[in-house]
């Protein structure tokens, strides 16, 4: 029976619940590595498996093509290349943002994978795919291990 | 080698697609699986197992929600598995149920796929934030429609798509659904209006996107020696596939679906399936977004890659042209209860197959079918091949 006509929920007879449940995540084996380096050092890590020849950003513990363990870290620079992006106009509750947020893929010229990053310190309307960037990241003291330490990517030229 | 017994598919069963429903999940899902089992002319005590696909717990709010819906879905004391691969689940379900018949375990097998999204409040959006990764991505605010929108734009910058040729998809599907008794979003709309439609994530607007849904699918399945029995009219299950890709969807182009590609090359082998184009009568490939229907027409090797949004704009994909393309309304006009909106798919293939689906019947004889669900972090690709 279709309900579709009431817009407010809490108009039917109804119950509300949660599932309620916080939780605490450990950064893992790769992911100690690759915080570590940005926290410490600002520097973006791969890790490289010597089977597939092939550097894997965001660093992983093990191939997960050919199974190899990963135990080689390489730094692979701060710079890469928008491979898409989007515009975020609305939350999560479809309510517009105050400012619109780009949101891109960016790519690391010497590592296979990338991060999903905001863009910053550019217009909407100047963001392109291909377009060449590199993380800024936050003073040293503020950095916590968390992908936040880099506040954004910003356009080179 | 595919399996001991050939199996069958004997009746059907969907609920009405709404955003909200009365009707408790075990209700829906009690309701698509009576309606399939009196189509097949068959009772519960006839069913030797169940599967049932349901999406994340989070939406019916139950952080056991395979058990809590199994009476619901016929399954007291009997052989029963849940099974769930985002939003993949609607067509995986009845790949499942077809590996339990096939292998000669059970002569009958009873697929109900069920969804109870307006169960998350406010919003089921909501739910959808804790799939990303906890440390990588979830700390920058990622949003499902986000993530799409990336994929969207790769898609279209590769083959220089315009928002245009994308918008005849929401155009067509939701002008189809209007046919279907269980629609929930029928309409008759203009490329202006997705293109005038608010943005959320450019480049996905309002209208390029279905809607969330309540709603429950159901299928019986047989082995052939049972089907030769109860029908003349039965829809065989000649192909199956699915195929998993990378979490880490940062790792891919984006532009190009290869898992599903993987999945639908292992349906057609076993189908026997060498040109799909031409073998392939009418499809339904899942469609959440409108981009999402081209981008997998292409992954099913039904057009080279790019082609699918000409195809599109030259009518081959209407009702009447030669490939029809989600001739139900797909999950853009009938709506999209994520396990149940997969399985609706499948129903649509067989009703089709039967030539049972009403002013949505597509002209001519058709033989054979395609359905297929796409999921989890656009890593999932489930693909079904039907045949009468």
């Amino acid at each position: 029976m279709s309900l579709d006509k009431i817009t407010n929920p809490l108009h039917i007879r109804h119950w509300l619940g949660d599932m309620e449940a916080d939780y605490i995540y450990t950064l893992g084996i790769a992911g100690e590595h690759f915080f570590k380096e940005i926290k410490e050092n600002g520097r973006i890590m791969g890790a490289k498996c010597p089977r597939c020849n092939v550097v894997i950003v965001p660093p992983r513990m093990y191939c997960e093509k050919c199974f190899a363990k990963l135990e080689e870290w390489v730094d692979v620079g701060t710079k890469g290349t928008i491979h898409t992006f989007t515009v975020a106009t609305i939350d999560v509750d479809g309510k517009k943002l105050k400012e619109p947020v780009i949101f891109a893929l960016v790519k690391f010229e010497r590592g296979c994978g990338g991060l999903i990053h905001k863009i910053g310190e550019t217009k909407t309307k100047e963001v392109k795919i291909g377009m060449n960037v590199e993380a800024v990241f936050k003073p040293s003291f503020e950095r916590k291990a968390s992908i936040n330490d880099i506040k954004y990517f910003k356009p080179t030229e | 080698m595919f399996g001991k017994k050939r199996v069958a598919i004997v009746g059907a069963g969907l609920t009405l697609f709404r955003r909200r429903l009365k009707e408790t999940g075990k209700e829906l899902s009690y309701e698509a699986s009576k309606m399939a089992l009196d189509a097949a002319g068959m009772e519960l005590r006839d069913m030797q197992s169940v599967v049932l696909g349901t999406a994340p717990d989070a939406f019916d709010g139950v952080h056991m929600k395979g058990e809590y819906l199994a009476d619901g879905a016929g399954a007291y004391r009997k052989p029963y598995t849940r099974v769930f691969v985002g939003g993949g689940t609607g067509v995986f379900t009845p790949l499942a149920g077809w590996w339990h018949v096939a292998s000669g375990q059970f002569d009958s097998c009873l697929v109900v796929a069920e969804e109870k999204m307006s169960s998350c409040y406010p919003h089921p959006q909501y739910a959808f934030t804790t799939i990303f990764d906890p440390i990588l991505e979830r700390p920058l605010g990622m949003n499902l429609i986000w993530i799409f929108a990336l994929e969207m734009h790769r898609y279209m910058h590769k083959h220089g798509i315009k928002k245009e040729d994308i918008a005849r998809v929401s155009v067509k599907n939701k002008g189809n659904a209007l046919d279907h008794p269980c629609a929930q979003l029928g309409a008759k709309i203009t490329v202006e209006d997705v293109l005038n439609s608010e943005v959320m994530a450019w480049p996905v607007q309002r209208l390029d996107v279905s809607p969330t849904s309540d709603g429950g699918a159901a299928l019986v399945l047989v082995s052939e020696d049972v089907a030769k029995e109860i029908t003349d009219d039965p829809v065989w299950i000649d192909g199956a596939g699915w195929c998993i890709d990378s979490t880490l969807w940062t790792n891919r182009d984006l532009y190009y679906p290869d898992y599903v590609e993987c999945a639908a090359r292992m349906a057609y082998k076993m189908a026997g399936i060498k040109n799909p184009p031409k073998e392939i009568d009418l499809a339904e490939p899942y469609d959440p977004f409108d981009y999402k229907e081209l981008h997998h027409m292409e992954g099913l090797l039904l057009c080279k890659k790019g082609e699918a949004p000409k195809l599109t704009a030259e009518g081959v994909t209407q009702r009447d042209g030669d490939l029809p393309i989600n001739p139900s309304g797909g999950l853009l006009g009938v709506g999209n209860p994520i396990a149940a909106a997969g399985l609706m798919k499948v129903c649509e293939i067989f009703w089709q197959l039967r030539g049972e689906a009403g002013k949505r019947q597509i002209p001519g004889d058709p033989r054979t079918g395609l359905a297929q669900a796409w999921g989890d972090l656009m890593q999932y690709g489930s693909v079904i091949v039907l045949r009468r």
